[in-house]
């Protein structure tokens, strides 16, 4: 069995790797919209993965799965409204949805890098010295 | 009745015969009335006209300037509401089935500034349903069917803000109120050749308003020139306690007379990599408005904006929000009654975003906003056409079909930038092309300069379609 998928749950003394983590907090996700009897059934034996519609973006498999969550999570919730066109439709959706979800996970963030709740630039310009005066700085 | 010549004279103009006495605001408004009863629902232009109102609101407006009571620039103006805007006692149906028969009891925080400058509404304008909610694939998503280009009536006027362009173009009121998330006033402005401000977030009020992205919705107008974009936004433009995103007070409002523009920016950077590539025909545009540019700013330079994913950022904090926003539809199963197939779904998959991934997003954007203010500490104003293509056919699949990279766009609306498009000139085809002006967080007065004096020599936004 690959590595990426060995059953979820922490393993003591043992680091996972991001890839891992993000199959397991995927696998977790999907989990919570689980009735309890498909929750043991997938715990005993994980359903594969089904393929990815035609046109869909090349994923690793800890991204397909993480999309196979979320599928399976708006199906455990609304499925029934959809046909199995609009399933079909939702599942090229949710594929679509991973690249920026990754991207914005690979983009470098400290600790001290704050969410913009506001105009912060616009508020505390005030508080910074004002930038050279365009008119002065073009006169001949 | 009024003839195109004067109703298709910028607002400041029409202003100027009104406070003379020399233009009746009741014949101004019956004329649009009339033009807009004519073309307007070959256009699927409006959701609504409300002719007694406008009538109304014009004789008092009328009978006040008799009396010597102006009360400024927009007194007496008819306009059009984008219909996400709430309006006392009439439908506010935000373009979508679920929310037809959806009627407010008190009007929108900018509805409520133009009743007290006197503008006379004429009603409220089509939209995108949701104003594009998630995603959608169609011009047809709208419960008033897509909106046509007045320019070319096989082609869109572009979205979210569709019928307030469509109306603007075919000359059926003397400006439009819009609202923007991300190009939904500066793409139906560039597709119809009309001027359309984005301002900075958080100057207008959306108290009343629909949301669909609270950390990203601005409202603003679409007006035949950047100085009417000017007068229409220091009307709606202030703090308002009833939306907790509005600025301060000294940063929220804006006035504006040609007498304020005391020193126009000088440093112009021209955007080298907006787009991924611009078809020969625009390149030519961009190249010429480039050379009249010349004329006015002493400086002009070669700006790149900063590079990262701040386009899969706002994405992610729209749709996310919009999955919050729209909540109720979820649950309720409604979103099934949206027009448009990709509507319908997209928002589930909203639903989905993880919590952890969305705050990721708004820390990019705080970094964002920081570079560019790095970049505006090198150039006042930065510019680029507004989009890469001319309006598109109406049937065309708008994900598939008008999907490119737009960083600015992303940038722009991610950190609250104002902008502003104006016309210059057209495509082989016929149809408009818009210039971009982007400027740092609150100087939304400095993209109307660049804009306006772009307009001083410039006669594109004076060109209006021949509709029969």
């Amino acid at each position: 069995m690959p590595d990426d998928l060995e059953p979820a749950g922490p393993v003591k003394g043992r680091s996972i790797s991001r890839r891992q983590f993000a199959l397991r907090a995927a696998m977790a996700s999907a989990a919570t919209s689980l009735a309890p009897g498909s929750l043991l059934n997938a715990a005993a034996s994980p359903a594969p993965i089904p393929q990815q519609p035609a046109g869909s973006p090349a994923l690793s498999p800890e991204s397909q799965a993480e999309v196979e969550a979320r599928v399976q999570s708006i199906l455990g919730r609304y499925g029934s409204r959809f046909s199995d066109e609009q399933k079909s439709e939702i599942r090229r959706l949710s594929a679509a949805l991973q690249a920026p979800l990754e991207s914005v996970r690979a983009y470098p963030l400290n600790n001290a890098a704050s969410p913009a709740l506001y105009l912060k630039p616009l508020v505390e310009r005030e508080k910074r010295p004002a930038p050279p005066q365009p008119a002065a700085k073009h006169k001949s | 009745m009024l003839g195109e010549e004067i109703l298709y004279l910028p607002l400041s103009e029409l202003a100027r015969r009104i406070e003379s006495k020399k233009l009746s605001p009741v014949e101004l408004t019956e004329s649009y009335l009339e033009r807009s009863r004519k073309f307007g629902p070959a256009l699927n232009a409006y959701a609504l006209l409300t002719p007694e109102i406008a009538l109304e609101q014009a004789h008092k407006a009328e009978k006040e300037i008799r009396g010597g009571h102006y009360r400024g620039s927009l007194h007496g103006m008819p306009f059009a509401a984008k219909d996400l805007l709430a309006v006392k006692g009439l439908p506010t149906t935000w373009g979508a089935q679920p929310y037809a028969s959806q009627v407010f009891d008190c009007d929108s925080a900018v509805i409520t500034n133009l009743k007290r400058a006197g503008a006379v509404m004429l009603g409220k304008s089509a939209m995108i349903e949701l104003a594009g909610g998630s995603s959608y694939r169609f011009a047809s998503a709208s419960l008033t069917g897509a909106a046509k280009n007045p320019w070319n009536t096989s082609c869109w006027t572009c979205g979210s803000s569709s019928g307030s362009g469509a109306i603007m173009a075919a000359g059926l009121a003397a400006f439009t109120l819009g609202s923007e998330t991300w190009g939904s006033i500066l793409c139906p402005a560039a597709f119809c050749g009309v001027s359309g401000l984005r301002p900075t977030y958080g100057r207008v009020s959306r108290f009343g308003a629909m949301a669909l992205a609270y950390s990203m919705d601005k409202i603003g107008p679409l007006c035949r020139t950047a100085e009417d974009c000017a007068r229409v936004f220091a009307v709606i433009a202030g703090h308002d306690l009833r939306d907790r995103a509005t600025l301060p007070l000294d940063k929220a409002a804006f006035t504006y007379s040609p007498a304020t523009e005391r020193r126009p920016p000088s440093r112009i950077g021209l955007l080298s990599n907006a787009w991924k590539s611009l078809p020969p025909e625009i390149a030519a545009l961009l190249a010429n408005a480039r050379k009249i540019l010349r004329r006015s700013f002493p400086f002009i330079g070669s700006a790149a904006l900063p590079t990262g994913p701040f386009e899969d950022a706002a994405t992610l904090i729209m749709n996310a929000e919009c999955a919050s926003a729209f909540a109720d539809l979820l649950r309720s199963g409604a979103a099934a009654q949206l027009a448009d197939p990709l509507e319908q779904l997209s928002v589930y998959v909203s639903e989905t975003i993880p919590a952890s991934d969305y705050v990721s997003a708004l820390r990019i954007r705080e970094q964002l906003q920081y570079k560019m203010e790095e970049l505006f500490d090198s150039f006042d104003i930065l510019v680029t056409v507004s989009q890469p293509v001319t309006a598109s056919k109406l049937d065309l699949n708008l994900e598939t079909g008008l999907s490119f990279p737009d960083p600015l766009g992303a940038i722009g609306n991610l950190c609250g930038l104002p902008a502003i498009s104006v016309p210059c000139g057209f495509a082989p085809d016929g149809l408009p092309v818009g210039l971009q002006f982007v400027g740092r967080a609150g100087n939304d007065l400095g993209v109307i300069q660049a804009a306006r004096a772009y307009q001083k020599y410039t006669n594109w936004h004076k060109k209006h379609p021949q509709l029969r």
